[in-house]
C-alpha cells in the first residue's frame, strides 16, 4: 500500500469516523496517533449533511520562485478543496529576523520555510513542532533522505520538517576563459587555484578571478568558509563534545582563513567585492565574465547556464571542492509552527496534506520537488530522486549529473548547530573578515570565534 | 433657597472650568502615554530584566547587569569608535555644505530659485530608496563613481569603496550628506534671511571685506540655526540605521556597525531584548551629554544679550 492511499484515505473527510479508524489500523497507525487526530470527541470528520468551508492556512517563505510557489499552492487547493493557502513572502536576507517578530508578536504563521542553521533555536523556543509527533506517517521518509538532510531537520531526536530543497555548496568556473588561460581541467588543489588565477590575470582575462560570498549580512557567507574548511583534508570546527578545534595551531580553519587573506592581499586573486558580495552579485559578476572561479550553492549553476541570462552562458562547469572534496550540505524545509496544532485537528489535519502534498510523495512521486529540480535546478534531500528520468534530463543540460550527485554525497551538515549557532554565526562574520583585511591575524580572529564559541555554550552572552 | 441653588450651581460651572481645559487635554495625554510612556516604561522594564527571545520560559530581574554586558562586549566599543568616527565624518560635512549651499541660494543669481526647489528632492526620497541608489553608485564593480573617476583619469583601478572600511564610511557619510543637505540648507537659509542687511551694509561701508563680513557678522548671528542644526544631525547620525542597513550591513568587519546597527542586532538577530533595551537606554545618554554639551558652547542667549 504506498504511502499516499494512507494519507487520501485519513484525511479524507467523507469518510466516518468508525472508516477512519479501521482504515487507520489496516496501515498500522497506532489508534492514540489515529484518535489523537480525530481528537477527544467529536474529531474531523464531518457528518455527511455538514458542509466544510474553506479553511486558511498561512504559509510563509523567502521570496524566491514566488510564482512557482503559487502556482503549486494552485495545484495544492485544487487537489484539496475546502483549503485555502495565504502566502507571504520576505526577503531572504531578512528573512530570519522578520520570522522571529512574527513568532513573537504571534502573526498568523502555521506554516513555513526554515533552514538547518535557525532549528535549534526556533525549536528550543517552542516556536516549531516536530512532525513525527503529529505525523507518525513523517517517518516512512527517512529512509531516502541524505544523512546530512536527516540531521538538518532533527533536533532533540524529532523530525521537524520535509526537505523543500537541500544543496550543496559547489565550486564553479567559466570553462571557457580556463581554457583561453591555457587549463584544460579546474583545479585540484587550492594551491592550484593560485596558479591558474594568476596566470590568469597576468594574461589580463580578469583582474580579479576569485570572487567568494562574504558579505557580512549573508548567512551564506559563513557556509562559504565552513565548506573550504572542510575541504582542507577533511577539516573540522569542533569535536564530538562540540569543542572548538578551528582555533589550534595547524588546523583546516586557520589554513583557509590564511589563504583567503593572501588571496585578498597578496596574491590579490580574490575580488575584493567579495566582502560586500551577497549571493546575486556574485551570479552577477560571473555572467558579466569579470570572476572565473567561485563557490555558490549548486542551483545557481542552472542560473549561469540558461540560456538567455547572458552572453557567457553554457560556459560555467561545476568542479568538486579542491584538495579533499568534502563541502558542506545544507537543507532548507517546510517546518510546522506551534501555532498550526493549536487551531485544531481539521487544521493540523489540513496542515499535514500541506506539508505532504509540498514535502512527500503523492502517488509515489514528489510532485514539488520534483518540479523545483527540473524547472530551478534545485536540489534534493531525496536519494531516490537520482533515479529520476526527468530530473537527470534536466540536470544535465546546465550540468553533469555524475559530479553533482558525488558533490552531494561528499557533503557534511554544518557542525555547531545549537541554539546559539545563529549568534556565533553573526560574531564570526565580522571576525573573519576582520582576518581577511589584514586587521587581525587568522590566529587573533579564531581565538575570538573560539571564544565567543565557549562562553556561548556556557550559557553567556 | 433660590440663591443656593443659583450658588451650586455657579460652584459646579467654576468647577467644570477648571477641568474644562484638563478634559481637553486628555485625548492627547492619552495618544502620548500610549505611544510615548508606555513603550518607555517597558523599554525600562527589559533593560533590567534577562529578556532572551528563544528562552521564553524566564525573565528574571537582573538589575544593570544588561547594561554592563553590552559595555564589556568588545562589540560595544567597537561599535562606539564606528559612531564617533562617523559623525564626526558626517556633521561636519552637512553643516558646512549645507551653509555654503544657503549661501548660494540668498544670493540674486537666476540659478539660486531653481536650485532652491532641487535642493530639496533629496528630502522626498524614501532612506531606504536612498541607501539602494547610492550603493549602486559605490558599488565595487559597476557603479557610476568609479566609472566617471576612470574616464576622467583620476584613478587607475576601481576603488572597492564599500569593502573598504574607511572608504565604507566615507560613503556613508556621502549618503548621508545627499540626504540631509535639504534640512541643513532651509535652515541656514532661514537664519541668513532673518539678518537684517543693515548690518552686512554698515559692515562694508567700513571696509570689511566679504569673508570678513561672513566670520565676524553672519556667522555669530547664525550661532542658534547652527546649534539646531548640529543637534539634529548628530542626533540622526548616531542614530542612523537604514542607510547602514541596506548600503553595507554593518561591514565590512563592522567598520559600519555604529551602535543603533548593535542595537538592532542585539534585539532582532541575537534576539536579546534586555540588551537592546539597555543599549538603547545607552544611546539616548550619550546624545543627552552631546546636546548639552552643544548648548554650553554655543550659548546663543550672549549673542542679544551683549552691548544691552
Amino acid at each position: 500500500m504506498s504511502d499516499s492511499r494512507i494519507h487520501e484515505a485519513l484525511f479524507n473527510p467523507t469518510l466516518s469516523r468508525r472508516e477512519l479508524l479501521r482504515e487507520a489500523a489496516r496501515w498500522g497507525i497506532s489508534v492514540p496517533a489515529a484518535l489523537s487526530l480525530l481528537g477527544s470527541g467529536s474529531g474531523h470528520v464531518l457528518a455527511d449533511h455538514e458542509q466544510r468551508s474553506n479553511l486558511l492556512l498561512n504559509f510563509v517563505v523567502w521570496s524566491y520562485g514566488v510564482s512557482t510557489i503559487q502556482s503549486n499552492i494552485k495545484q495544492f487547493e485544487k487537489r484539496y478543496p475546502g483549503t485555502e493557502v495565504n502566502l507571504t513572502d520576505f526577503s531572504w536576507l531578512n528573512y530570519h529576523d522578520t520570522m522571529v517578530t512574527r513568532f513573537v508578536g504571534k502573526t498568523p504563521t502555521d506554516v513555513c520555510y526554515s533552514s538547518d542553521h535557525w532549528l535549534q533555536e526556533w525549536a528550543a523556543a517552542g516556536w516549531l513542532e516536530p512532525l513525527d509527533t503529529y505525523f507518525p506517517a513523517v517517518k516512512q521518509y527517512k529512509s531516502d533522505f541524505f544523512p546530512y538532510v536527516t540531521a538538518g531537520m532533527t533536533y532533540n531526536r524529532h523530525l521537524y520538517g520535509l526537505p523543500y530543497y537541500a544543496d550543496t555548496w559547489a565550486f564553479m568556473y567559466n570553462d571557457h576563459i580556463l581554457k583561453k588561460a591555457g587549463f584544460h581541467a579546474p583545479p585540484r588543489t587550492w594551491a592550484e587555484l593560485t596558479h591558474q588565477a594568476q596566470v590568469i590575470q597576468k594574461k589580463k582575462l580578469s583582474d580579479h578571478p576569485l570572487i567568494l560570498l562574504f558579505a557580512q549580512s549573508d548567512p551564506g557567507s559563513i557556509e562559504v568558509w565552513m565548506s573550504m574548511v572542510y575541504s582542507q583534508q577533511n577539516g573540522h570546527l569542533f569535536d564530538s563534545h562540540l569543542n572548538p578545534v578551528f582555533d589550534k595551531k595547524g588546523s583546516a580553519a586557520m589554513a583557509t582563513v590564511q589563504w583567503i587573506t593572501d588571496s585578498l592581499n597578496k596574491t590579490k586573486i580574490l575580488d575584493p567585492s567579495s566582502l560586500t558580495a551577497a549571493e546575486i552579485p556574485v551570479v552577477k559578476a560571473m555572467q558579466a565574465g569579470s570572476s572565473v572561479f567561485t563557490i555558490l550553492e549548486t542551483y545557481n549553476l542552472a542560473e549561469l547556464n540558461a540560456p538567455g541570462t547572458s552572453k557567457l552562458s553554457g560556459q560555467f562547469r561545476m568542479g568538486l571542492m579542491p584538495n579533499s572534496h568534502h563541502t558542506v550540505g545544507y537543507v532548507r524545509f517546510y517546518a510546522m509552527t506551534s501555532q498550526l496544532p493549536s487551531r485544531g485537528k481539521e487544521v493540523l489535519a489540513d496542515g499535514w496534506k500541506f506539508l505532504n502534498y509540498f514535502g512527500g510523495r503523492i502517488n509515489g512521486r514528489y510532485p514539488v520537488v520534483e518540479r523545483w529540480a527540473v524547472q530551478n535546478g534545485l536540489g534534493f534531500g531525496e536519494r531516490s530522486l537520482w533515479n529520476n528520468a526527468a530530473i537527470d534530463r534536466a540536470f544535465n543540460k546546465w550540468g553533469n549529473v555524475g559530479i553533482l550527485r558525488k558533490n552531494q554525497e561528499y557533503a557534511r551538515i554544518k557542525e555547531g548547530l545549537t541554539k546559539y549557532y545563529p549568534r556565533w554565526d553573526v560574531f564570526s562574520r565580522g571576525e573573519l573578515q576582520h582576518a581577511y583585511l589584514g586587521q587581525e591575524s587568522p590566529a587573533a580572529a579564531l581565538s575570538k570565534m573560539a571564544d565567543k564559541w565557549r562562553s556561548l555554550k556556557n550559557g553567556g552572552s | 433657597m433660590v440663591v443656593s441653588a443659583v450658588s451650586r450651581r455657579s460652584r459646579a460651572s467654576v468647577r467644570m472650568g477648571r477641568l474644562g481645559p484638563y478634559g481637553a487635554l486628555l485625548p492627547t495625554l492619552i495618544i502620548i502615554g500610549l505611544f510615548s510612556l508606555y513603550p518607555l516604561g517597558y523599554a525600562v522594564y527589559l533593560s533590567l530584566h534577562e529578556y532572551v527571545l528563544t528562552n521564553p520560559f524566564g525573565h528574571p530581574f537582573t538589575g544593570l547587569q544588561n547594561v554592563q554586558e553590552v559595555i564589556g562586549e568588545d562589540y560595544f566599543r567597537a561599535s562606539l569608535t564606528a559612531t564617533a568616527i562617523y559623525t564626526v565624518m558626517a556633521v561636519p560635512m552637512i553643516v558646512v555644505v549645507g551653509l555654503l549651499a544657503a549661501l548660494l541660494l540668498n544670493t540674486k543669481l537666476r540659478i539660486a530659485s531653481f536650485l532652491r526647489v532641487v535642493i530639496v528632492l533629496p528630502w522626498a526620497i524614501p532612506s531606504v530608496v536612498a541607501g539602494i541608489l547610492w550603493q549602486w553608485l559605490f558599488s565595487d564593480n559597476y557603479g557610476v563613481i568609479n566609472d566617471l573617476l576612470y574616464t576622467a583619469g583620476v584613478i587607475h583601478h576601481y576603488i572597492p569603496w564599500l569593502s573598504q572600511p574607511n572608504t565604507a564610511r566615507l560613503a556613508l557619510a556621502v549618503a548621508q550628506l545627499w540626504k540631509e543637505l535639504p534640512f541643513a540648507t532651509i535652515f541656514f537659509l532661514a537664519g541668513l534671511q532673518t539678518i537684517p542687511p543693515g548690518i552686512v551694509d554698515a559692515a562694508v561701508i567700513d571696509g570689511a571685506s566679504p569673508f570678513r563680513v561672513f566670520w565676524h557678522i553672519i556667522v555669530p548671528l547664525l550661532r542658534p540655526v547652527a546649534l539646531v542644526v548640529l543637534v539634529y544631525e548628530t542626533v540622526l547620525a548616531i542614530t542612523t540605521f537604514d542607510l547602514i542597513f541596506i548600503m553595507t550591513g554593518g561591514g565590512p568587519a563592522n567598520a559600519t556597525g555604529v551602535l543603533s546597527w548593535y542595537a538592532y542586532q542585539e534585539t532582532f538577530t541575537f534576539l536579546n531584548l534586555g540588551h537592546g533595551a539597555a543599549l538603547s537606554f545607552i544611546i539616548a545618554v550619550l546624545m543627552l551629554v552631546l546636546i548639552l554639551g552643544y548648548l554650553r558652547l554655543l550659548r546663543s542667549e550672549d549673542l542679544y544679550t551683549e552691548g544691552t
